[in-house]
């Protein structure tokens, strides 16, 4: 059984490190080196500022850490088909767990590390904390977290009936009365309870887990949410075929097809402006891009930066947008419809348009209020004029008669 | 002559599934496409529909081919698939107004009609649903009407009587004699054989990608005297000789 959880995690990691890849793309590093050293640049210079005996320092702390404490699900690779397959070898699943919770601690301690090495210097300073203390604390979160992981395998047994004891209000008052006592009395004293606690879990887990059965659907549907959310994550930055985006109904949106009549020429009109709006896949895409890049218009300044910045913007979301055309190839009506190739890409090309410009409108005001220059406003309002005719005009159909070209 | 099916090979890759396959469906009639999983009736309809270029022979529709005119083409099928398939952004309502909008039709007109199928098929309270929340033969019956809107001059069907209910069943019937008597043609594919052999006028019989035999219930039972009365046992002896 261990080596069973052994060949699924091979298989597992191999998958999250071909995404992996595709998520630190070049930009994204590039964008991310900005994030980390703006942040860190921010960061010490609170420090500066902070002096000893602040009220709500220890409560800072205390929140930071009991959210950390969740971070680090129980990952325990578990599959759907398990239920038929596994269910025979139910007793010996046991092993299996074990194997998964102690791969989960791996990437749940890393996390806890990192973040009480984080706050070291803020506790430091705002509360005056000497090394050995510090350490004390990192001791007593890292077992508390090992508690953590350890109710989420109990919980995988029916053995308290329909109670479960990795319920979210006992996890978090278990970290909360932990680490209040650890940042408001002694970190040593949190060590011993931490200490306690799991210890009296490990043994009365020791004494009940063969009698009981695996809650099979449970774990199946808990580890299918944990995938979906790194797919999703995943998803963010690249096509993760497992994540089916989902649709909303959005009728208070209606109203943007109006313009849209019934007629044959506006057939595919009709279904890429309604699959656009109520998908969440391209419209999410376009929304989150719109959005940064107008915070990062408001907060960076400067003459040509601004404009340099809102033409990489357009034209990553024009790039993204390029699969939608083909978002309907699987629906054979798609190649049934008689319906000429031609007026599917004009539709197309229209609606790049329309969204690009949108876009651009957009970024353009954000440029205007936080420059207040007209020659600035000048040039990116021709620079994005000429983008957006370009992407939606010429570089749209191109790559797009490449594709279909290359696909028969 | 609707549509003459000429000499064709062809499939997905290459390697040939059908092998120099010849038949016709003519108007107002409803031909039965019969054979195994497997045999080429899927491929058949796929190449029939456009989705597959043959590798040789031609298709015609009414004196027209998918190369010389794929629009006055395809402007005449109307296609239900085995396994249905729907836009998942569009409501029921948004689904037939886009078949309106993609066969150019008299909007009022086809609403007419489109009204009348949606009742008869129990969908009309339901025009506003997203496809996700249809089960398989509400889907099947979006297809059906969708389907019958175009007042298409050939319907390709493919294996309809699985998942749908005996009273869609019934009524998928009636609709399909309805048309056929304004000169319609159907060809259909599907196992169900003693349906098959109530209602289809001919039967064309697809064994390993080649047509076995072909023509009615008396043509057929002629051609195989041995192998039995009913369309079943001439299904089966057929597949026998392969298997001995």
């Amino acid at each position: 059984m261990t080596d069973l959880f052994k060949s699924r995690l091979q298989r597992h990691l191999r998958e999250m490190a071909k995404y992996l890849r595709l998520v630190f793309n070049d930009f994204f590093v590039f964008a991310l080196m900005f994030l980390l050293g703006g942040l860190g640049y921010g960061y010490s210079n609170v420090l500066k500022q902070l002096k000893l005996g602040l009220w709500w320092a220890p409560v800072v702390v205390v929140l930071v850490l009991l959210v950390t404490l969740q971070v680090g699900r129980f990952a325990t690779l578990i599959e759907d088909a398990d239920r038929v397959f596994l269910l025979p070898k139910e007793r010996a699943m046991h092993a299996y767990l074990v194997a998964a919770r102690r791969y989960s601690q791996g990437l749940a301690q890393t996390t806890q590390v990192i973040v009480v090495f984080l706050l070291a210097p803020f506790l430091r300073v705002a509360l005056g904390w000497s090394v050995p203390q510090i350490v004390g604390l990192l001791i007593a979160q890292v077992i508390l977290k090992d508690t953590l992981l350890r109710l989420d395998l109990a919980s995988a047994y029916q053995v308290t009936g329909q109670r479960r004891m990795n319920d979210w209000p006992i996890k978090w008052a278990l970290g909360l009365i932990t680490l209040a006592i650890g940042v408001w009395l002694t970190p040593y004293a949190a060590i011993v309870l931490a200490l306690l606690v799991d210890a009296v879990v490990a043994i009365w887990m020791q004494r009940h887990w063969q009698q009981q059965q695996i809650r099979w659907r449970e774990q199946i549907k808990i580890e299918d949410n944990r995938m979906l959310g790194i797919y999703r994550f995943f998803n963010l930055f690249t096509e993760v075929p497992m994540v089916e985006g989902t649709i909303k109904r959005r009728r208070y949106l209606d109203w943007l097809f109006k313009s849209i009549k019934p007629t044959h020429e506006q057939t595919y009109a009709y279904l890429f402006s309604r699959g656009m709006v109520r998908g969440t896949d391209f419209s999410g895409l376009v929304v989150r891009l719109t959005v940064i890049g107008m915070l990062l218009l408001y907060f960076v300044r400067g003459e040509w930066l601004p404009i340099f910045l809102a033409a990489l913007f357009i034209y990553l979301i024009g790039f993204q947008l390029l699969p939608f055309f083909q978002q309907y190839d699987d629906v054979v009506f798609t190649h049934i419809y008689p319906i000429a190739p031609e007026l599917r890409l004009k539709s197309f090309e229209r609606l790049v348009t329309l969204i690009l410009g949108v876009a651009a409108l957009l970024m353009w005001v954000v440029i205007i209020i936080a420059n207040l220059s007209l020659v600035t406003a000048g040039i990116a309002l021709v620079v994005e004029l000429v983008e957006v005719w370009y992407l939606a005009r010429i570089y749209t159909p191109q790559r797009l008669a490449r594709a279909m070209k290359n696909k028969a | 002559m609707a549509l003459e099916v000429s000499h064709v090979v062809g499939g997905y890759s290459q390697i040939p599934v059908l092998k120099d396959i010849s038949f016709d469906v003519r108007d107002g009639e409803l031909v039965g496409l019969i054979g195994l999983n497997g045999a080429g009736k899927s491929t058949t309809i796929n190449h029939v529909i456009g989705l597959l270029t043959p590798h040789k022979g031609t298709i015609t529709l009414n004196g027209v081919t998918i190369d010389q005119d794929s629009q006055a083409y395809k402007q005449q099928i109307a296609y239900i698939p085995e396994t249905p398939v729907l836009y998942q952004e569009l409501t029921l309502r948004e689904h037939l107004e886009m078949t309106m909008m993609a066969y150019d039709l008299d909007q009022k007109q086809a609403w007419e009609t489109a009204h009348d199928l949606l009742k008869v098929f129990r969908l009309d309270n339901k025009l506003d649903w997203f496809p996700a929340n249809f089960s398989k033969g509400m889907k099947q019956k979006v297809m059906i009407v969708c389907a019958f809107l175009t007042q298409a001059k050939l319907y390709i069907i493919d294996e309809p009587f699985l998942g749908l209910d005996p009273l869609a069943v019934n009524d998928l019937l009636n609709l399909i004699e309805q048309r056929k008597k304004t000169g319609a043609s159907i060809l259909m594919s599907t196992h169900v054989l003693d349906t098959a052999q109530r209602y289809c006028d001919r039967f064309v019989l697809l064994h390993d990608g080649q047509v076995k035999t072909e023509g009615t219930l008396s043509e057929l039972q002629a051609a195989l005297p041995e192998a039995g009365e009913s369309l079943n046992d001439i299904y089966l002896s057929m597949t026998k000789v392969d298997r001995a």
